[in-house]
């Protein structure tokens, strides 16, 4: 019965995904998934975390009917690995889930064949042989007949035109193989499997920090002195940045494309250094018995100070990304740093709540991922290039129309609509037009397992009689 | 370990899948079958090649540390199939669905795992060995 399951599912696959590009396809793969794991392991689904990320799942499916995009297939394939991490192992973090995820749906079959011939060493391997002997029985006569008929076909003409009537047209190769593919990857899925040891550690391992049975307070009084010595420090020299930052941003000319530029990269790489060493200095000083220490009340003040001023560091950073965007427009550069800006800031707090609580390093890990997890997912629902060009056309002082026109078709209906009220010149406006009609074609050729929701649109601006 | 029997079995496997692949897309045809006896040769090379640098030293270093094949298998696989599954799926994307590509990569991807499994199903001598 199971293999019938796995069979269905691999024929499903191979209707929804054979020479199709992504669209309803993936969507209705991502509920065939749900139901064959709901079927193979009816009691974990049970489980509420196992739920949310089915919701998860469910979640980034709608986003690429939807939106269609490139992110959002990405989510999608993340969520999918998670989810089949999960079933393997519920309580583990989101990153061995995603480790457990993707070596089942890759390597399932290879972990499989090596338990049970573990499990019942003598019945498998004379399995494994009569197998072999069965494979060699059909497949070294076979490979010699095709290459004796093909040396035989210049022979004889009688022969060469009795082969050249054999017609095996109707039998798609590639179809098969990839059923093939599709029968794999669900017998795969059928029995996720945790990869151990490092499910059963990260089970074990909770979000606390223990004090350990080495604790030494004249090592613990040096090491306080140390830090706080560096910390002090490191404070007074981020305020003094911060100041002139501050006074910077007041005299830039906004109206520099290159000066902004160069302010905000400047700006990032500073960023970006600062808070990586600013993050690992907390978790050298943090990581241990110093957590316990009475005296370590200074070090803690000076830790939460700097952490806050490494948050304002970001709010300038921001300032001037905005800037920029709302000087030269939005691109996904700058978007990327407003999104790297977000996940430090984020990074930052759960530094901050792993040093008040007393938390160790796992803990950073598990909230990160978890949180890098949720922010794809939302930002998946996000149309990128038409929000980019509607800001651009509308809200930036000004437009690059040669990086809109260049984006994916995912904004030709917005360019189609805006192109005459906008100041752009003839030829400009042909592209869009080229570009617009060559999208619409698409969208309407496109199989019942190639659509997305922007077919309806489609639909619905253009009847097939107007084509 | 018995690499020459492991090899031998994983090149007749790589050269298997690779064409496979290649005749369900371009059909059978008679000029084919020279190219197709001659590419035996760098399929052995290649599939050698990475068997005896990626595959082989795992075991061999971690039989100096007393583990079990199978304790090896359990341990390393994993991460070993997490690479290679990254590095196949950037080698098939960066070339644009290449149906040599894909035939390389799918091959190779395979290949190796059935690799790691014939070596770790091998008969040992108790489990340090």
């Amino acid at each position: 019965m199971k293999h019938i399951l796995i069979i269905i599912a691999s024929f499903l696959f191979s209707i929804l995904f054979f020479e199709k590009s992504i669209g309803l396809n993936l969507s209705l793969f991502s509920i065939l998934t749900i139901v064959f794991l709901m079927l193979y392991n009816p009691q974990k689904i049970r489980n509420r975390t196992i739920r949310l990320y089915i919701l998860a799942y469910i979640t980034t499916a709608v986003f690429v009917f939807i939106q269609h995009s490139n992110l959002s297939i990405i989510a999608n394939c993340v969520a999918f690995f998670t989810l089949v991490g999960a079933v393997s192992e519920q309580k583990t973090s989101i990153y061995v889930n995603w480790l457990n995820g993707i070596y089942t749906s890759v390597a399932g079959y290879f972990h499989r064949n090596l338990e049970v011939s573990t499990e019942k060493e003598n019945v498998s391997w004379k399995k494994d042989l009569d197998l072999i002997h069965v494979a060699k029985l059909i497949g070294i006569p076979l490979l010699f007949i095709i290459i004796f008929v093909l040396l035989y076909k210049n022979g004889n003409p009688m022969f060469n035109d009795l082969v050249n009537n054999i017609n095996f047209n109707f039998i798609n190769f590639q179809w098969l193989l990839f059923t093939v593919l599709g029968y794999y990857l669900f017998s795969n899925i059928s029995k996720p499997i945790p990869v151990e040891p490092a499910t059963n550690k990260d089970v074990k391992t909770t979000n606390t920090l223990y004090k350990s049975d080495t604790f030494s307070e004249e090592k613990l009084k040096k090491e306080k002195q140390l830090g706080t010595t560096l910390l002090g420090l490191l404070n007074l020299l981020i305020i003094l940045y911060i100041i002139t930052d501050i006074a910077s941003l007041t005299s830039i000319d906004t109206t520099r494309a290159s000066v902004l530029s160069s302010q905000v990269h400047n700006g990032i790489n500073t960023l970006i250094a600062s808070i990586v060493i600013a993050i690992i200095i907390i978790l050298y000083f943090f990581r241990g018995n110093l957590n316990f220490y009475a005296e370590n009340k200074t070090l803690k003040q000076l830790t939460y100070l700097w952490i806050i001023l490494n948050v304002a560091l970001i709010v300038l950073i921001a300032i001037k990304n905005q800037n920029y965007i709302t000087s030269f427009g939005l691109t996904y550069k700058r978007i990327g740093v407003h999104i790297y800006i977000l996940l430090t800031l984020i990074g930052l707090i759960t530094t901050f709540l792993k040093v008040m609580n007393i938390k160790n390093m796992v803990f950073l890990f598990r909230t990160n991922t978890q949180i890098a997890f949720i922010t794809l997912i939302l930002f998946s629902a996000v149309n990128w290039d038409h929000t980019i060009t509607k800001y651009n056309l509308n809200q930036a002082q000004h437009f690059d129309i040669n990086y809109l026109i260049k984006l994916s078709n995912r904004n030709a209906l917005l360019l189609y609509e805006q192109k005459d009220i906008i100041n752009i010149s003839q030829k400009n406006k042909n592209r869009i037009d080229t570009k617009y009609w060559s999208y619409v074609k698409e969208v309407l050729k496109s199989e019942w397992q190639e659509i997305s929701f922007e077919k309806f649109i489609i639909d619905d601006k253009h009847p097939s009689s107007e084509l | 370990m018995n690499v020459p029997n492991n090899l031998s079995r994983s090149c007749l496997l790589a050269f298997a899948i690779f064409w496979i692949v290649i005749l369900s897309n371009e059909g059978i045809d008679e000029d084919i079958i020279l190219i197709l006896f001659l590419s035996f040769i760098p399929i052995f090379m290649v599939a050698s090649l990475v068997i005896l640098s990626t595959v082989c030293p795992i075991f061999w270093f971690t039989a100096k540390q007393g583990f079990s094949k199978q304790e090896v298998f359990k341990t390393y696989h994993p991460y070993y199939v997490v690479i290679a599954f990254g590095l196949s799926v950037f080698g098939i994307l960066s070339t644009n669905f290449n149906i040599n590509m894909i035939a390389f990569f799918v091959s190779a991807f395979i290949t190796t795992n059935q690799s790691w499994v014939w070596f770790a199903k091998e008969k040992t001598n108790g489990k340090h060995s």
